[in-house]
């Protein structure tokens, strides 16, 4: 313990975490520190061979609900504490800034971004297909086009457009379903499943997007699309308030039972579209009209995927049970809902559900319904919508947000005071612990008074690799992860 | 020492007296020279009283020198000093002159007798004089006398080179030549310059002659430039010898002058020529009598300022002035004896303020009315019974004694009353030039805008991206575009120029069972319309609208139909139930409102004339009413009785939009007088309400047609305001209007500010369009 014995007043912490592989003996939990020891400090002592002995894991100390700032004697001031107070201080690893590293970019408005990496749900779900190193960005575009890109910011293969078996209008959604597959919805009201394959070397890798199916059933544009590898089940939202429940092979997908939506059905002019590709077209195993309002999202229950959740417009939160295409609960909450992630959690059986508002907030929902109180906790300090979330894919406790107001924001759930009387008063209240701004917007005057305008984030993705983002200023940004989710 | 003595005390008694015995005659003279005859007869007078001051102050230094010294001298000395006051003066003078020699030559004259040197024999025998050393009295002059100067005279030096001694001095004893240093002192001197040194050598002394301090500095100021003398002040303060101001009392005492009490010659000589004058008829010293009469006639004439004036009625509630109460015994000049005060009370009476006293007078008696004398107070009373006259209320008044605060309505706090927009989330740019008209769609996904631009273009709501847009015209602006209101179909309608538009903007997210069910409901009326046309109107008239299609190009971009009408549309109205819509161009005469028949591909004018410019029109939410504003009313037609039912009266100078509640009992008017009117349809054909909060002139109201409890307005100040506007289900209970935000962002460009306004259909969200070219998201 070889802290340095400056002069000063000592302050008795004891040390605490809620993380198994990080515990400290029961002997060495109590400790004098100085009083005007900080952050750095503190985690230096714990590193130190007498406590954890490991190699200097960053650490961040939560007191009492919020993070360590100053020192512990600013601390005691700032909350009127003597020195005599025993303080109990929770070690947390670090969350570090995540820091700029690159941006990839685009010929229009960048709607989504998927990532497939050995850590990324698709490269979990393709096993042994993946192959390590081969880190590929999926990003769909207005322009109505995917592109693979490699971690070094090429682009790799493309979809076909609109007349070649693509998308004719924008895409809204796309996620990797292996690392092979790959599924996509937008705003032509389609789900289309394509094939990816990659050839030659690997300096010179070109992939290749062919459509394989065509899903059909959505009357309007369909916003969201949450895909599951293993079983491959596909789920989306659309603007028609209905949430589709899709799969991806082509023997067991029904045939499209309103051919009117077809296209061709109806012979206008415009309508005559030839395509050189014919891809199979498929119905829904389920289409739930559930919403009378523009449906959002939904995702699949992290652990048991028979089970999804939806949000929509409408202001409510839907649990389906996707085995009887049924609304199990709904939960009301007071703003249109406009993004939904699922964060598991270890110690209940269902997650916590985090949705984003048009209220510039996120709302954090336990849908489990026993609980008395629906919302958990609320998410502060967007300037703008709240259009995409993403768990961080390590922890239970942080997630990211992606907003109309052009940042990204980093949340830890552990960091949490109560809501103050203008916010409701009611529950509690979290505020971010890292924001990401857009780095083309670095020096740009604003243009009017509205947050975010030309530089709206529409989308982002959490992994290993980085926090990847899409947004309006027609960029792919990526800001590093790595140390944000600790070792 | 004691003739010593005496004159060491004459030197200190004197100066006072002597001073003041010499100055005062100088003076005299020199002031009557300047001075009038008069003042020096004063002058004379004071200076007698100055000497008669003096001779005893004389009298009394003669008194204390003959009681101290009882010597002879004294007096005569005192004398003589005063008669050659001026003499010693003059000596003073001389002594100065003479001073280097050393020698006071009048000395010895003044010691008369007194001999103050003894006579020796020198070395030829001869006499010679040996004085006295001089004793250096503090006062003496002789302080300052130099050391023994040579006496040899005006011969050169050169006469003595030969001699060890240069000279002699007053007592005959030789000047010693002084030690002159050899030739190595001498470099040494040269080299080593003490102050002052001047190379220089006293003839007379032969010591070397150098500059003392004093004149050192004296050099050096010369040298400077400044004035050699430290002590002389080259800016004196000046004397203000003449001044403007002018002094109270005179310094001069002379008594008036002569010519003052004497008849003036000179005056006497003009009033004798006036005399002379009048004498030979040259002046006339009274007018005629003629002219006088003509003169007073015209003096005479009057003006009778109240001679128009009308006898006024008196105010029922005038107030005759406050009279005085008559007088008591107690104002009587004799009053009974148990009206006057006793000691007591009188003295109690003056010990009060004035203020405070109960009355203004004391009763008083008097024997007879003739001892009364003048009452001093009256001129104060006089005054306060006039201004009790002038201030006293001459029409009574019934003041309200209530707290202004109590009659404010207990409004509850913005915050309560969310959710309403507070912040523009989303900007729609692409428009180029003004955003003329905004819409969002019945399902609240699109919204569908027009500007000047001529393009009629559709976004998508949340994000701002902009989906479909059709150029419907080049030259002229869209003036409005309206969604029709029904879920079955996406139909958008657009007025530009002296055409209606209707439209299926089919982006890809419209399935195309809803584009083909949309263009179906549009082009189902074209059966009707050739039928119509031969059976409903009048032979030989005009149609008033024809309905055709647009075009092919335009029918490409989803643009059906053509309503081509007389003259400019600037509004349109949907029915709810989407199959009529009104439109109304401000500028047709007769066909300024007009009913269409979408099935039928109909047009009706139902009006045939109509009592001022139409502004607007409007179908009822729920009930087959239908409401026209001109620009100063609103008249509500029922369309089954076609008869009129309301009139109302907002009281604007200018309507410019309405909007009807969606329960259909109330109604919000904007005007371009920059007023928002709320008005209950049963209550009354006034408003309920009137808000006068923007500060340019109102463009467009709307209540939020999805059940919350809102309304806004769009402005030309650049600002939206949104209102919180409940309407209570009890018909006894008022509504509750309240201001909860104004919403800031859009720039006035041209003196044009936010343009029109819609509500989204079921959030508390709200779009805005703007002369500055953008659309803005609120929420």
């Amino acid at each position: 313990m070889d802290h340095p014995t400056e002069s000063g007043a000592q302050v008795r912490v004891t040390f605490t975490t809620q993380e198994e592989d990080i515990q400290l003996d029961e002997s060495k939990r109590q400790l004098l520190v100085p009083a005007d020891i900080r952050r750095y400090g503190l985690s230096r002592i714990l590193n130190s061979e007498s406590m954890l002995d490991t190699d200097s894991i960053p650490f961040d100390f939560l007191v009492n609900g919020s993070f360590l700032r100053g020192s512990l004697e600013e601390y005691l001031n700032a909350n009127g504490l003597s020195l005599e107070t025993n303080i109990t201080l929770q070690y947390v690893r670090s969350l570090i800034p995540p820091t700029y590293e690159a941006s990839f970019e685009h010929d229009d408005w960048v709607s989504a971004v998927d990532v497939l990496s050995a850590t990324s749900p698709a490269g979990r779900w393709s096993g042994d297909n993946f192959q390590r190193g081969q880190d590929r960005i999926l990003s769909a575009s207005y322009d109505g086009l995917l592109r693979i890109w490699d971690a070094s910011g090429n682009v790799i293969g493309t979809s076909p457009s609109g007349s070649h078996g693509g998308h004719t209008a924008s895409i809204k959604a796309a996620k990797f379903l292996s690392s092979t597959q790959i599924a996509s919805a937008g705003m032509d009201r389609t789900v289309r499943v394509w094939k990816y394959t990659e050839s030659g070397e690997s300096y010179e890798r070109r992939g290749e997007l062919k459509p394989t199916l065509e899903l059909y059933g959505h009357t309007s544009s369909i916003d969201s699309l949450e895909v599951d590898g293993a079983s491959k089940r596909i789920l989306t939202a659309s603007a028609d308030g209905s949430i589709g429940f899709w799969t991806t092979s082509k023997a067991s997908a029904p045939e499209v039972s309103d051919s009117s939506l077809l296209p061709g059905a109806h012979t206008s002019k415009r309508r005559k579209l030839t395509t050189s590709v014919t891809a199979a077209q498929r119905g829904p195993l389920a289409l739930m009209n559930i919403h009378n309002a523009p449906a959002t999202a939904a995702v699949f229950d992290p652990r048991d995927r028979t089970v999804a959740y939806s949000v929509s417009q409408d202001h409510t939160v839907k649990t389906i049970d996707l085995t009887t295409s049924s609304v199990v609960s709904t939960f009301t909450t007071s703003h249109a809902l406009l993004s939904l992630a699922a964060l598991p959690r270890s110690s209940a059986s269902a997650p916590l559900l985090a949705c984003g508002t048009s209220a510039r907030h996120i709302t954090l929902v336990d849908p489990r319904t026993s609980t008395a109180a629906t919302s958990v906790m609320t998410l502060r300090g967007h300037a703008n919508k709240v259009v995409s979330l993403a768990a961080n894919p390590e922890n239970e406790y942080s997630l990211v947000s992606g907003s109309h107001d052009g940042t990204c924001r980093i949340w830890d759930l552990r960091s949490v005071r109560p809501a103050t009387k203008d916010e409701g008063g009611m529950g509690s209240v979290s505020e971010p612990v890292y924001v990401i701004e857009r780095e083309s917007q670095q020096g740009k005057k604003k243009k009017s008074g509205v947050t975010g305008d030309g530089c709206k984030v529409f989308s982002v993705v959490w992994d290993q690799l980085g926090i990847f983002s899409g947004g309006e200023d027609k960029k792919v940004q990526i800001n590093k992860g790595r140390g944000v989710n600790a070792e | 020492m004691g003739p010593k003595a005496i004159e060491k005390k004459r030197k200190v008694q004197d100066p006072e007296p002597e001073s003041d015995d010499e100055i005062a005659p100088d003076f005299d003279g020199a002031l009557s020279q300047s001075e009038d005859e008069f003042d020096s007869d004063f002058d004379d007078n004071e200076h007698e009283q100055d000497g008669e001051q003096e001779s005893g102050s004389e009298a009394s230094d003669d008194e204390d020198e003959e009681g101290s010294l009882l010597s002879d001298d004294i007096p005569s000395d005192a004398e003589g000093d005063k008669a050659m006051g001026k003499l010693v003066l003059e000596d003073e003078e001389e002594e100065l002159k003479i001073e280097i020699p050393g020698v006071d030559p009048k000395r010895p004259e003044k010691d008369d007798g007194e001999k103050n040197y003894r006579i020796e024999k020198d070395a030829n025998g001869n006499e010679r004089y040996v004085y006295d050393e001089i004793d250096p009295v503090y006062d003496s002059d002789d302080s300052d006398a130099q050391e023994a100067p040579n006496t040899i005279g005006n011969i050169p030096m050169s006469f003595y080179d030969s001699y060890p001694h240069i000279g002699y001095d007053i007592n005959g004893k030789k000047i010693m030549r002084p030690a002159t240093g050899d030739a190595l002192d001498a470099l040494l001197d040269s080299i080593e310059v003490p102050k002052g040194w001047t190379g220089l050598t006293d003839i007379h002394t032969g010591n070397p002659l150098n500059l003392n301090d004093d004149e050192l500095e004296l050099v050096r100021r010369v040298q400077m430039g400044m004035i050699p003398n430290e002590l002389e002040n080259p800016y004196p303060e000046t004397v203000e010898y003449f001044t403007g101001i002018e002094e109270k009392m005179p310094l001069s005492a002379a008594p008036e002058p002569k010519r003052r009490f004497l008849p003036s010659k000179n005056e006497a000589k003009k009033i004798m020529k006036l005399v002379r004058a009048i004498r030979e008829g040259r002046i006339l010293p009274y007018k005629p009598p003629e002219e006088r009469e003509k003169e007073e006639e015209e003096e005479e004439q009057y003006f009778d300022i109240w001679q128009d004036e009308v006898p006024q009625e008196v105010n029922p509630l005038h107030i005759p002035a406050p009279k005085l109460p008559p007088p008591g015994f107690d104002m009587s000049y004799n009053p009974p004896a148990e009206y006057l005060p006793t000691k007591e009370e009188r003295e109690e009476w003056e010990k009060l303020d004035p203020e405070e006293r109960e009355k203004e007078y004391l009763p008083q008696k008097y024997d007879s009315l003739r001892k009364v004398p003048g009452y001093g107070e009256v001129v104060k009373e006089r005054f306060e019974r006039c201004m009790d006259l002038y201030l006293a209320p001459r029409v009574r008044k019934n003041r309200l004694n209530i707290d202004p605060n109590s009659l404010l309505p207990k409004l509850p706090s913005p915050s309560e009353l969310k959710p309403f927009p507070t912040v523009a989330q989303t900007v729609f740019r692409g428009h180029d030039g003004r955003v003329r008209s905004v819409a969002i769609d019945p399902t609240g996904v699109a919204v569908a805008s027009g500007g000047d631009d001529g393009t009629v273009r559709v976004w998508e709501l949340l994000t701002g991206r902009q989906v479909w847009s059709v150029k419907l015209s080049s030259e002229e602006a869209v003036n409005t575009v309206r969604w029709r209101p029904a879920k079955d179909s996406f139909i958008l309608s657009a007025a530009v120029g002296e055409d209606i538009y209707l439209m299926v903007p089919t982006h890809a997210s419209v399935t195309p069972a809803l584009d083909q069910a949309s263009r179906d409901i549009l082009s189902a009326g074209f059966g009707y319309a050739t039928n119509g046309q031969q059976h409903g109107a009048a032979p030989g008239k005009e149609p008033p609208a024809k309905w055709a299609r647009p075009g092919a190009k335009l029918e490409d971009e989803g643009v059906l139909i053509r309503i081509t009408v007389r003259s400019t549309v600037k509004v349109i109205n949907w029915h709810r139930k989407g199959d009529h819509f009104a439109t109304v161009s401000p500028s047709g005469q007769r066909s300024s409102v007009a009913i269409h028949t979408l099935s039928k591909h109909l047009t009706q004018i139902p009006f045939r004339k109509l009592s001022g410019l139409a502004q607007t029109a409007s179908f009822h939410p729920l009930r087959p009413l239908f409401f026209v504003a001109t620009q100063r009313t609103i008249r509500c037609y029922d369309l089954q009785k076609l008869e009129l039912v309301k009139v109302v009266q907002p009281g604007a100078k200018w309507i410019s939009s309405f909007d009807i509640h969606p329960g259909g009992d109330n109604l919000i008017v904007g005007s371009y007088d920059k007023r928002l009117l709320w008005h209950d349809l049963d209550l009354s054909i006034r408003p309920y309400k009137t808000m006068r909060f923007h500060s340019e002139a109102v463009r467009q109201v709307k209540y939020h047609k999805g059940g919350l409890p809102l309304f806004a307005d769009a402005s030309d100040d650049g600002t939206l305001q949104i209102f919180h506007g409940k309407v209570p289900n009890d018909q006894l209970e008022n509504p509750t209007i309240v201001p909860v935000k104004v919403l800031k962002g859009h720039k006035v460009v041209n003196k044009l500010g936010v343009l029109d306004m819609d509500w989204h259909p079921r959030e508390p969200w709200c779009v805005s369009a703007g002369a500055d070219g953008t659309i803005r998201l609120w929420m």
